[in-house]
């Protein structure tokens, strides 16, 4: 380039910053003229909508283009006439949404200004943003990756990862394996199995059962006395070793929390998390109502003393309805603890025959039916429209068993655990999320299953990943 | 103690009779299935009672006695009459 150019193309660069300079002012002159007499607002509607006008503003709009509802009857005449009045054009019509229309603005004013204008007038039913919408920030940086765990049995484990073995049906899983690409599980949330206790010895659950601190005195109850709860509470004997002796209990614990990649068995749905046992059911499988209730006692008090207890599992269950246990699982409730209950497998509907616990109204209830490997509704499960929330795997599932065992079980039993395991996922990314977030984002969160539409509330499978995201 | 199928039937026999006021002698076995019940109380629960929701295998066994059909369940752990005068319970 000679200097002679090069003088030129300076001269015309400087043009060009002047007149963009002059084009953004005029621009801003407009704005300024329009804010000031444009159309008139209110002063109380003015205060009515700032709320909703910071919301917008701080909202990211890909450009200034709203979309405007004209009430029915409004002439397309009208419509042009009072876009030509404010100086805007209908971009487009929206054929299948009568009286729906695509607005530019060609003053290029902030959305939020444009939908004032509109929502002012009488011939609009409503206007609003032409919002842009973007990917969030985990899809914009690509799928996430599959995390396999490598304990030897994890195979069988089709409700976290369904890959049609035995016949099932591939992807019919809770999709574990994606949300461990998120998150693993923590050790700072506790999940209460409420149950015939765990065995706390097995090799697969020690390294995440839960242990009373130290520094945190032992359980004391007016009636009871003073409980060395080291290990968490037994409600049958008022004692302080939760151990199993039936094999349910460690089950469900299994489910919720096996220690996920130390090469031993299977992976629970949390890898890490921290089970705290309580035992109110015997070595057959069965416990009293009062027994219940003395547990989820020692879980408040528990949380009250400063440990992150903030899940309850319970599979179990009768159609007896107890006030007394409504009323302390409403308890529950007001600590900020989630309830998982089972919704039993009598095959009925729990709507006209409810299940208890599991059909308490109660905010933080959270009642569970179970899927079979082929996404089908088990033939034991009972289900519910109003009253079962949500479904998870529950026919076959391999888990933690007495004497350093695994075992296959079915039941509402199994499905409950895999609910409650997805809740503590949650809380681990999430610890300082409400009972009723919590409980939003899991119903919020599933995979619509046509063997469940008419069946559950939500009509799906709880889905770990789908919970995680955002 | 573990429980097998005949100590089932033999602890069923010997409640039965004695809810009945009659000689076991006098009960008659009818039948003795395998069976899946739907939770850990064999689909029996008594009064208050709570009971894990795991599917549990049994027996169901069919006695006999003075004309009528009585019917207990029964597992590893435990035996319970069925809806015996419209209530379960455990033995």
């Amino acid at each position: 380039m000679n200097r002679n150019n090069f003088f030129i193309h300076l001269a015309l660069a400087l043009v060009l910053v002047l007149v963009a300079a002059f084009a953004g002012q005029l621009s801003r002159w407009r704005k300024q003229w329009r804010s000031h007499m444009g159309p008139i607002v209110s002063a109380e509607k003015k205060r009515a909508t700032t709320t909703e006008e910071i919301a917008l503003s701080e909202t990211r709009f890909g450009r200034p283009e709203v979309l405007v509802k004209f009430k029915s009857g409004v002439s397309q005449e009208t419509i042009e006439r009072l876009t030509a009045l404010r100086h805007d054009r209908v971009e487009d019509r929206i054929e299948n949404v009568e009286g729906l229309e695509a607005i530019d603005d060609l003053d290029n004013a902030d959305a939020a200004t444009v939908v004032s204008e509109y929502q002012q007038l009488a011939e609009v039913e409503y206007a609003e943003p032409n919002f842009e919408i973007e990917l969030d920030a985990s899809e914009a940086a690509g799928p996430l990756e599959p995390i396999l765990p490598h304990d030897p049995q994890f195979t069988d484990q089709w409700a976290l990862s369904n890959s049609g073995q035995r016949g099932g049906k591939q992807g019919a899983d809770i999709s574990a394996t994606l949300a461990w690409a998120t998150t693993t599980g923590s050790d700072k949330v506790v999940v209460a199995v409420l149950d015939s206790g765990v065995d706390y010895t097995h090799e697969d659950l020690i390294q995440n059962m839960w242990m009373r601190p130290a520094s945190m005195a032992p359980y004391h109850d007016n009636e009871l006395g003073t409980i060395d709860d080291e290990n968490g509470f037994d409600a049958i004997d008022s004692a302080g070793d939760p151990m199993d002796e039936n094999g349910h209990g460690t089950h469900c614990a299994g489910i919720i929390g096996a220690e996920g990649e130390n090469n031993i068995g299977i992976a629970g749905v949390n890898w890490k998390v921290k089970i705290m046992p309580l035992k109110f059911m015997n070595a057959g499988g069965f416990g009293t109502t009062k027994d219940a209730i003395e547990a989820i006692n020692y879980v408040i008090d528990r949380k009250k003393a400063g440990v992150n207890v903030r899940i309850i599992s319970a599979s179990w269950g009768s159609t007896q309805r107890s006030r007394a246990l409504e009323d302390a699982i409403r308890k529950a409730y007001e600590n900020d603890i989630l309830f998982v209950a089972a919704a039993g497998n009598a095959t009925v509907n729990n709507d006209r025959n409810p299940h208890f616990p599991s059909s308490y109204n109660v905010p933080n209830v959270v009642s569970v039916a179970a899927l079979d490997r082929h996404d089908e509704l088990a033939k034991f499960s009972n289900w519910g429209v109003k009253s079962v929330a949500i479904a998870a795997p529950g026919v076959d599932i391999l888990s933690t068993w007495l004497g350093n065992a695994y075992e296959e079980k079915s039941g509402t039993s199994m499905a409950t655990p895999v609910v409650s395991g997805v809740a503590a996922l949650i809380l681990a990314e999430h610890p300082r999320m409400s009972v009723d977030e919590l409980k939003k984002k899991l119903l919020a969160s599933t995979d619509p299953i046509v063997a469940l539409k008419g069946k559950t509330v939500t009509g799906g499978r709880v889905n770990a990943a789908k919970a995680l995201a955002n | 103690m573990a429980i097998d199928k005949n100590s089932a039937v033999e602890n069923a026999r010997n409640d039965l009779a004695r809810r009945l006021n009659i000689n076991a002698a006098d009960v008659k076995e009818k039948s003795v299935e395998d069976d899946d019940f739907p939770d850990m109380a064999l689909g029996a629960p008594e009064d208050g009672e709570m009971s894990g929701q795991m599917i549990t295998s049994g027996w169901r066994i069919k006695l006999e006695a003075q004309g009528k059909t009585y019917e207990y369940r029964a597992d590893k752990n435990q035996v319970r009459a069925f809806n015996f005068k419209g209530k379960n319970h455990r033995i």
